[in-house]
């Protein structure tokens, strides 16, 4: 994989790092990967001030890093393309806006939320919530889903639920509990 | 609560987590259970925003900390989630090298899978709170199915088709 040393490209126009990660990561919907997408297209292809490898390694390590990984990879990409300045620039662009949207709707939700026809709107969008709660739990499981994978990865899925659920361990213990099966139980290779 | 005790808490929540909803269970159980900061409804609530607007998947935090503590609780929350991102600066440089080693991505696929069976076991009590009608039961599972069989959806849909249904739903009930 490529250098993750001094920044790659030092002459990255600040200005025009900032515009495209804040047009990106604020107007893009559902969710890191669709964004990541779009930088890709942009970063790499477009304007080539990341190198493929180099965007590579940001997209893996930002998946390693706990929290948002889209916000990870904002730092990542932004430090390779400007140090310090670049990482702090990338993620602030791209999180105030999108953050400012989230709290201004969350404010006026509740004045919204008293009258009749609104809380029945509001009744349906919380009811695909939990739809949406059990396609996201699908979609995170589904890559460790493979034949030779499939047992190591039901086995601690159940673990955890059972752990959690039955046991109530607090998600931090039954984090570390898989932690360690993941340690201890090696990873099947992939057909 | 004070302005660092949530920023500690939902910190807490973050750097526990490694995709966007893998923090819920942690978040309901110290703002709900724990501290009354927040009831399910309100955290059903917040997941809706957080879905129905551009940006990553978890900043349903930033309507978490504005129910928990007005504007400061919302600047809590979004430097809660900044400030593990920034890890990934000591990642690129101690790292790098060493990111794709097989024992080190073994042990966070087992940390992504556990996190999906702690989400897994949080939906159902706030499915619970969410759902009290049969039609609350369709929209949930036909969510789901949407979900899955058209992968490239955006949930923004989903959630907006769900709310048109149950809005006409109580206009008919209210004509009737």
């Amino acid at each position: 994989m490529g250098s993750a040393d001094a920044p790659l490209s030092p002459k990255v126009p600040l200005g025009a790092l900032a515009g495209v990660f804040l047009r990106i990561g604020n107007l893009t919907f559902g969710g890191g990967n669709p964004t990541v997408a779009a930088l890709q297209r942009e970063l790499v292809d477009n304007r080539k001030w990341l190198e493929r490898t180099q965007f590579a390694l940001c997209y893996a390590l930002a998946r390693m890093t706990p929290g948002t990984n889209l916000f990870a990879f904002d730092t990542a990409a932004g430090w390779l393309m400007g140090g310090w300045r670049g990482a702090l620039l990338c993620v602030l662009v791209a999180s105030i806006p999108c953050c400012l949207i989230v709290a201004i709707l969350t404010a006026f939700f509740d004045l919204w939320s008293g009258q009749r026809l609104v809380a029945a709107a509001i009744d349906g969008a919380l009811a695909a919530s939990v739809g949406i709660l059990l396609a996201s739990f699908w979609f995170l499981v589904s890559p460790y889903i493979a034949k030779t994978t499939w047992v190591r990865s039901c086995v601690i899925v159940l673990l955890s639920i059972g752990l959690s659920f039955g046991a109530g361990l607090t998600p931090i213990a039954v984090l570390a509990v898989s932690a360690l099966v993941g340690f201890f139980w090696k990873e099947p290779a992939r057909e | 609560m004070s302005f660092a005790g949530l920023y500690l808490l939902m910190l807490k929540a973050t750097l526990s987590s490694f995709s966007g909803l893998a923090s819920l269970p942690i978040l309901r159980e110290d703002f709900v259970l724990k501290y009354h900061l927040l009831t399910d409804r309100q955290l059903n609530t917040a997941l809706v925003i957080g879905r129905t607007t551009p940006g990553p998947k978890g900043l349903y935090i930033i309507s978490l900390g504005y129910y928990s503590g007005g504007t400061p609780g919302a600047i809590a929350a979004w430097l809660a989630l900044l400030t593990p991102a920034l890890l990934v600066i000591p990642l690129l440089l101690l790292a790098g090298r060493k990111a794709n080693h097989p024992r080190v991505r073994q042990v966070l696929n087992a940390i992504v899978l556990g996190s999906a069976g702690i989400s897994l076991s949080a939906t159902l009590p706030l499915a619970a709170d969410a759902i009290h009608t049969t039609l609350g039961y369709v929209l949930a599972g036909g969510s789901l199915a949407v979900l899955l069989l058209r992968e490239k959806l955006e949930t923004v849909w989903v959630i907006a088709g769900a709310a048109l249904i149950t809005l006409a739903a109580a206009l008919i009930s209210r004509a009737m």
